[in-house]
Parts: structure tokens; sequence; C-alpha cells
């Protein structure tokens, strides 16, 4: 039974929808149940991994087996770490600069119609160049180091905000919008109040996406102009043969790839406790 | 229903000269489009409506109510003749009132209380005496336990209140409502029916209520006007003077039947209802 607000018999005309509430104990539960099926798929994946590589015995330069990359992880962290660290840095500073410019590009563009016709054939063109391509022009513009990678993360996570952004701000409801222009809204009271909350939602969902998008785009960085990062220590580990550590670096990646996803999820869901994709576990009260 | 600080706090409205509400229009008309695609969508119009009066409005589909309440709100324009709120031509969207429609149009990301607060913010109000209104009238409405919900955990019937509420909360002294309960079940439609009829009474608002249904615009009102086919104009103009409060038993009997038979007759005279 779910709760609903006191003193209200339940089934009432006009009963607020009490959303629903798991036990604590209920919910620990579900979790385990949910969590058990990925579990064992990766228990039996990586033994059947580390089971072949070792019967066949592929040389581990081509394929090491996982507990060679746990080794890799354990032994070397400080130096993986340091390096993620750069990439975080470059990844953050990069995706800051991107959805920053983006919102306001796009809030620009959705709001003036001058700068529309203006920005917007330039932002179709210049989209349209795959961005890796282009990136070892940035090692010519900005030089060797942590300057060109964030300009390549910008360049790489700035699109999805500005699109997202035009999107939401053109997305709400025209009754909504007449509804406060007849209460003698100001045209920054509209904007502020309707148009930018209401499109709040889509917003972020091109944020979240460019957010996952830029620690990709500062390995690429690291790749072609930097000597630091977890990009620049892949290219040294490949050239090595030390495909143990390239593994781990991976490794490493891919736990920052999925925590960074997570993070935006949460903050999404503190931004938007009204949105309905965030409704299932909201209770009212809390706020 | 009681409503405890109604008399002493001041409203949030902005008191200066709060002008009088008498509604006059003097043949108005109002056509659409140009050429061989315009629409006349009402026929000269003539009516006054005295203040704190509470008018229905009811006629088939597309005779031009809507756009009526829009051309007298200042959302748009006659195409001739004058319309004068409070004694002065209407030239822009009136300040002094509260509209709601069919859809709530309610904020999803707002609880209650911010959806209601909204129009005191537009406005700038005085937040304390905002949100003492607000309570006052979350409580009228009997939605005060709800203040801190969403709108998506209310029912239809529920949200609507809080959007009268939000309309009502400047202490406007006109509400106009566009067919505000076409949406609702029938049961929670005849609730809202007397609700309306207590906060009209409450609030000496004068009030607009535009409805396909006769029993709703017989209800609520103190006049109903009934309104032709398009392009509208006025059938017949009607007062119902029952005491208020009023009860839903009011319907049943014989005086609010003549009523509703005599409007329904005009609709099977000019055959938009079939006898
Ligand atoms: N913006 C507009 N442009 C062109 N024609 C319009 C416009 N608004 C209304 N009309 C026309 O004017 C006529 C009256 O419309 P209105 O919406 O006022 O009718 P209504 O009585 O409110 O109808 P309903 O009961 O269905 O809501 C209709 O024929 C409609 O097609
Ligand atoms: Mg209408």
């Amino acid at each position: 039974m779910t709760a609903l607000p006191e003193g209200r018999p339940e089934g009432r005309l006009d009963e607020p929808r009490a959303p629903a509430t798991g036990g604590l104990g209920l919910r620990t539960r579900r979790a385990a149940t949910n969590l058990f099926p990925p579990l064992l798929s990766a228990v039996i994946g990586l033994g059947l991994w580390e089971g072949l590589v070792r019967w066949f015995a592929v040389p581990s330069y081509v394929l090491p087996p996982p507990s060679q990359v746990v080794l890799e992880l354990v032994g070397e962290w400080q130096y993986l770490l340091t390096e993620l660290g750069w990439t975080v840095l470059a990844a953050a500073i990069g995706v800051a600069i991107a959805i920053s410019l983006g919102i306001l590009a796009g809030a620009a563009i959705a709001l003036s119609p001058t700068v529309d016709r203006m920005l917007t054939s330039w932002l179709v063109v210049i989209h349209a160049i795959p961005k890796v391509v282009i990136a070892p022009l940035f090692l010519i513009w900005f030089g060797f180091g942590v300057q060109s990678e964030v300009f390549f993360v910008v360049t790489f996570t700035f699109f999805p905000v500005v699109v997202a952004t035009i999107t939401g701000l053109k997305s709400a409801d025209p009754d909504v919008l007449q509804l406060v222009r007849s209460m003698g809204a100001t045209r920054q009271q509209v904007l502020r109040k309707i148009m930018f909350p209401s499109a709040l939602p889509i917003i972020l969902s091109g944020v979240k996406l460019s957010v996952s998008l830029a620690p990709v785009g500062a390995v690429i960085g690291e790749f072609v102009a930097s000597n630091q990062g977890l990009g620049h220590l892949l290219i040294r580990a490949v050239g090595d043969m030390d495909t143990a550590l390239a593994f781990a670096a991976v490794t490493l990646f891919s736990v920052f790839g999925v925590l960074l996803w997570r993070a935006a999820e949460y903050v999404e869901g503190r931004l938007l406790p009204w949105h309905p994709s965030q409704r299932g576990d909201f209770k009212p009260g809390q706020k | 229903m009681t409503e405890p600080d109604r008399d002493h706090s001041p409203t949030a409205s902005p008191a200066p000269s709060r002008p009088g509400t008498t509604i006059e229009l003097e043949r108005v008309t109002k056509v659409y489009g140009a050429g061989a695609l315009a629409v006349q969508a009402l026929s000269p119009i003539s009516v006054t409506l005295a203040p704190g009066q509470a008018v229905s409005v009811v006629g088939p589909s597309g005779c031009g109510k809507s756009t009526l309440m829009r051309l007298i709100a200042g959302l748009e324009a006659p195409s001739s003749g004058t319309i004068r709120v409070g004694g002065r031509p209407v030239a822009g969207p009136l300040e002094d009132l509260g509209i709601v429609f069919q859809r709530d149009l309610l904020l999803d990301w707002r609880d209650v209380l911010g959806n209601v607060l909204l129009p005191a913010e537009i406005k700038g109000l005085a937040p304390a005496a905002a949100r003492r209104r607000a309570a006052g009238l979350l409580a009228e409405l009997g939605v005060e336990r709800f203040a801190g919900h969403y709108p998506w955990q209310l029912s239809g019937g529920m949200r609507q209140r809080v959007a009268i509420a939000r309309a009502l909360l400047p202490s406007p002294t006109l509400m106009f409502l566009d067919e505000p309960f076409s949406a609702l079940d029938a049961m929670t439609r005849d609730q809202m029916n007397v609700l309306l009829q207590q906060v009209q009474s409450a609030e000496h608002v004068t009030t607009l209520l535009i409805t396909h249904s006769i029993l709703e615009a017989v209800f609520v009102a103190d006049r109903v006007l009934v309104m032709s086919g398009r392009p509208g104009t006025l059938l017949d103009d009607i007062a119902v003077d029952f005491p208020r409060p009023r009860r839903l038993s009011l319907r049943e009997t014989p005086e609010f039947s003549a009523i509703v038979r005599r409007i329904r007759e005009q609709f099977v005279r000019t055959g938009d209802l079939v006898g």
C-alpha cells in the first residue's frame, strides 16, 4: 500500500496520485536480483577470456589475460591515475567551455532570427567536418600541450549542447506563453520563468551527451598533441608492445566514462524532479 | 467555507485606482482573414455586463464564443465596434483579468504554490502578501493541503482548481473562463460548478464563463447569454436570480428546468440542437 496523505479516506474523488514508494528491504532485494545477471555474465566472460588466452598460449602483447591487466592496474596505479588526471582535467575544462558557449549560442540562435540566419549555416558546415580529421590542425594552431587538447574537446562537445538548447527553447507550450504574456510578463520574464525551465530537460540531455563525449575528445587530442594523459599513455604503451598496460588504461577509461555518465544522470535527477523521466522514485515532501 | 484572512490581509492587487468593471460592447464584430477566405466570426453584438456579475455564454461550436472572450480580454482587436471595460476602451491585454482555459496550463516544474504565485512574480507584487493571498485561495478552493505537490500528482479537477487560484491571485476584478471544465468527468464537473459559484460570490469578481453545457451555464450564472451559430450574435439574454449559495439540488427544481428548456428551445429553433 502506498502512503496517502494523512486524513483522507482512500478512493475519494480528487485524490492526488501518490507516487510509488517501496520499502528499503524490498528495494535492496530488488537491487540484488537486478545486479545478479550482469555480474554472472561478467564472471563467465572474463573466465572464458582468461581460459582461452591461457589454453591457446596467446602472447600477451597480442591479447593479455584479464589477470595480467588487473596486475598492471594494481602495479601501475600511480602512473595510470596521474595520466587519467590530465585527461579528466582537459575533458572537464573543455566541456565546461563547450556547455557555456553552447547554451549562449543556442539561446542567441533560438531567440534572434538575425543571429539564426547569421550563425546557423556556419554551425552546420563546421559540424559536418569530421572532428577527428582536423585534430592534427589543432597542433599547428594551438601548439603542443593541454591547450590544444582543451580546444579539441570544445569543438568535439559543443554541438549537442547548441542543438539541444535551440530545440528546447523553441518547444515551450505556445498556450502557456500566451497566458503569461496576458499576465503582462516582460520578454525577460517569459525567458526566465517559462522558456528556460521548459527547455531544461532537453538542454540537459544535450549536456549529458557532451559530457560523455568529452573524455573521448580529450584522448583523441592527446593522441595528437600532448605528452600527457591516458591518450598519450596508450600511444606509448602500444609503441612499447605493452598491451597489458594499454588494456589497463582502456579499463580505467571505461570506468571513468561510466562514472561520468552516472554523475550526469544524478545531476539531471536533482535538477528535474518533476520531469516524467525522473518521477519514478520521487517522493512528495522532498524537494 | 471559511476564509480567515481575506478580510484583514491586504489583497495582493496593484492597489491604485481599481477601475470599475462594467463591460460594454457596442456593435462589436469580428472578421478573420480577408477576401474569399474571410470568416465572419461575430456579427454585431451589443451588451453591457454589470460589475460583479457572473455571466455565462452558451452557443454552438464555432459560433465565436472564444473570439468574444479574446476581444474583451484585449488579446485581439475587434473588426468594428467598441469595447469598453471600466469605462475605458480596450487597447491591449487587460491587466486586471484572470483567465482560465480548458487546459490548465500549469507549469510542471513548479509545485502548486509556485504555480499560484506565478502572476505575483510577473506583476512584482509584495511576496508576503501574495503568499497569504495564495494560502487563502488554495483553502477556498479546497486544495490547501497540496500546496507542495507537483501538478502531475494531481487529478484533472484539482489541477483546474489550482488554475483558478492562479487566475484569482492578483485579485482581478474580472475572471474569464473558456470551457474550463469540459475535460473533466461529470461528477467532478458538478463539484467544480458548486465551487466556482462559491468562489465567484466570495471574490465579487465579474465572471465570464464560456461553456457548452446549458446546465452549467445556468447553475453558475446570474445571467446567461445565448449565442446563435456562426456568425455569432445574441439570441437571448436570460437573468438567473436563484439565491446563493446554490446547491446541486437546485437543478431539479421546476424554475431551473424552465430556464434550461428555454435555452434548449432556442437551439432547437435555430437547428443547432435536435429537439
Ligand atoms: N485566429 C483565427 N483565424 C481565423 N479564423 C478563426 C480564428 N479564430 C477563430 N476563427 C474562426 O472564428 C469562428 C469562431 O471561433 P471561436 O473559436 O470563437 O468559436 P467557439 O464558439 O469558441 O467554438 P468552440 O465552442 O468550438 O470553442 C470559427 O469559425 C473559427 O474558424
Ligand atoms: Mg472556444
